[in-house]
């Protein structure tokens, strides 16, 4: 639980730091809110983090992914939202999660993100980093990694797929307007879903 | 009556589109809540307060939802994961502006939410017609959704029909049109007007969008044809309406 936490501040401090690189990539396709909405809405999170304790992982994840919901405004309220309170659902009233749990979860909040903007791979979302990751965590533990070491690869091939959103023409949200002219530019909701798994790897080997 | 939920990324243009709703809605609209804006002011839309305007506004008619776009669409699906309403609420895939306005008045007739609901969707096909000069195909998907109980009533039931002037000022738009549809839906009767003037229709009286692609202009020949119990008593209020220039000499 408490690494946990320490994952959404640190994801928090991912996001305040590359504000202004999501934004900016956000402009080019999007409509140049990404940094601004997610770092509000992480800084929304903290704040309620600070103000009171959740007493099992379930709750905490409620809150936070009610918080987003409510704070950040663009599509990617609902989106992280959805990740969280489907990852909180999926873990139920514990104090603690193992690999193979917290693997679970994560994947609970990948199916929540595509039952909600019904993303598929390719499409130029923050789907084609956060799947391949989820997919080398659950490889990782199967092969007897620790959770460290599955974040490790889960954050790897989250970095694989976000780049490989380069060359992508976008088939959802806004950037979708622009057909062929999204192509050559890197997808924002792929590179703060990559910051989120690098808090957590950051988190789980600290 | 059904309650409608107004969602925007912005609580100024969900406002103006809900007050030009209401200017055409009459004198008995909807429930209405909007649920616009992030928290703190910023622009974008909020799963909780939809979830809220839904549960505020809910009645056993159900409830429909009007989005503008992108996050509105993902944060309305999202509400409907905490609303508490128990009712149905069903989320309308129509234009913002017209659907809502379409919304509004057809609701306010105390029209079934499927009617409702159809009525919004068929809020684009009619602006489509108008800007083409086709008003055929997009007229006849308006008016089969919420025909109703009319048709079964038909064979049985008495014919009555006339041909009038129309010579308001606006021709049969918005406010008339809205007057014209809302009349036509106190009775148990099927209502068609045909523009003789321009060939345009039969376009059925149920459907606002429909009556308004007719775009029947001042000083143009409509035939209003009521089918069904009420027919009578229907085309004889209706001829008191145009005769009266809807109100507006």
């Amino acid at each position: 639980m408490e690494q946990l936490t320490d994952w959404l501040r640190r994801f928090r401090l991912l996001v305040d730091e590359h504000q202004t690189e999501l934004t900016e990539l956000d402009s080019v396709i999007g409509d140049a809110d990404h940094g601004a909405n997610m770092a509000r809405g992480m800084a929304a999170v903290v704040a309620k983090l600070d103000a009171e304790s959740s007493a099992n992982i379930a709750e905490l994840f409620k809150t936070v992914g009610m918080t987003l919901v409510t704070s950040v405004g663009g599509a990617s309220g609902p989106l992280y939202g959805t990740f969280f309170l489907r990852f909180g659902m999926s873990a139920g009233p514990v104090p603690a999660l193992d690999p193979g749990a917290l693997g679970a979860a994560l994947r609970a909040g990948l199916d929540g993100i595509v039952a909600r903007g019904k993303a598929e791979l390719g499409d130029k979302t923050m789907f084609d980093a956060l799947a391949p990751a989820v997919d080398a965590w659950d490889e990782s533990v199967t092969g007897g990694g620790s959770a460290a070491d599955a974040s490790v690869a889960a954050l790897a091939a989250a970095e694989g797929g976000r780049d490989a959103t380069i060359p992508l023409v976008a088939r959802k949200g806004r950037a979708s307007y622009l057909g062929e002219r999204s192509a050559g530019h890197l997808d924002p909701g792929a590179a703060s879903s990559t910051l989120l798994l690098s808090a957590l790897a950051d988190s789980l080997r600290a | 009556m059904i309650g409608i939920v107004v969602v925007s990324h912005s609580p100024a243009l969900a406002r103006a589109a809900v007050d030009l709703a209401l200017e055409m809605g009459g004198e008995t609209p909807p429930e209405i809540r909007i649920a616009a804006g992030a928290a703190g002011g910023a622009t974008g839309t909020d799963a909780v307060a939809i979830a809220a305007a839904i549960d505020d506004v809910a009645s056993p008619e159900g409830v429909l939802v009007v989005m503008d776009l992108g996050s509105a669409i993902l944060s309305a699906g999202m509400a409907l994961e905490f609303t508490t309403a128990g009712t149905r609420v069903v989320l309308s895939d129509a234009p913002f502006v017209e659907g809502l306005i379409a919304a509004v008045v057809v609701a306010g007739t105390g029209a079934s939410l499927d009617a409702v609901g159809a009525e919004a969707r068929a809020a684009l096909a009619g602006k489509t017609a108008q800007l083409e000069g086709i008003g055929d195909d997009p007229i006849e998907a308006a008016v089969s959704a919420p025909e109703g109980d009319a048709a079964s009533d038909r064979e049985s039931e008495s014919h009555v029909e006339f041909d009038a002037v129309i010579d308001n000022p606006s021709g049969l738009h918005a406010r008339p049109a809205a007057m014209f549809v809302k009349t036509a839906a106190r009775y148990r009767a099927d209502v068609r007007v045909t523009d003789l003037t321009s060939g345009k229709g039969p376009a059925s009286a149920a459907s606002l969008i429909a009556l308004m692609s007719l775009g029947v202009n001042r000083g143009a020949k409509v035939r209003i044809e009521a089918t069904g119990p009420d027919a009578e008593a229907v085309a004889r209020e209706l001829k008191e309406l145009v005769a009266g220039g809807f109100g507006e000499r």
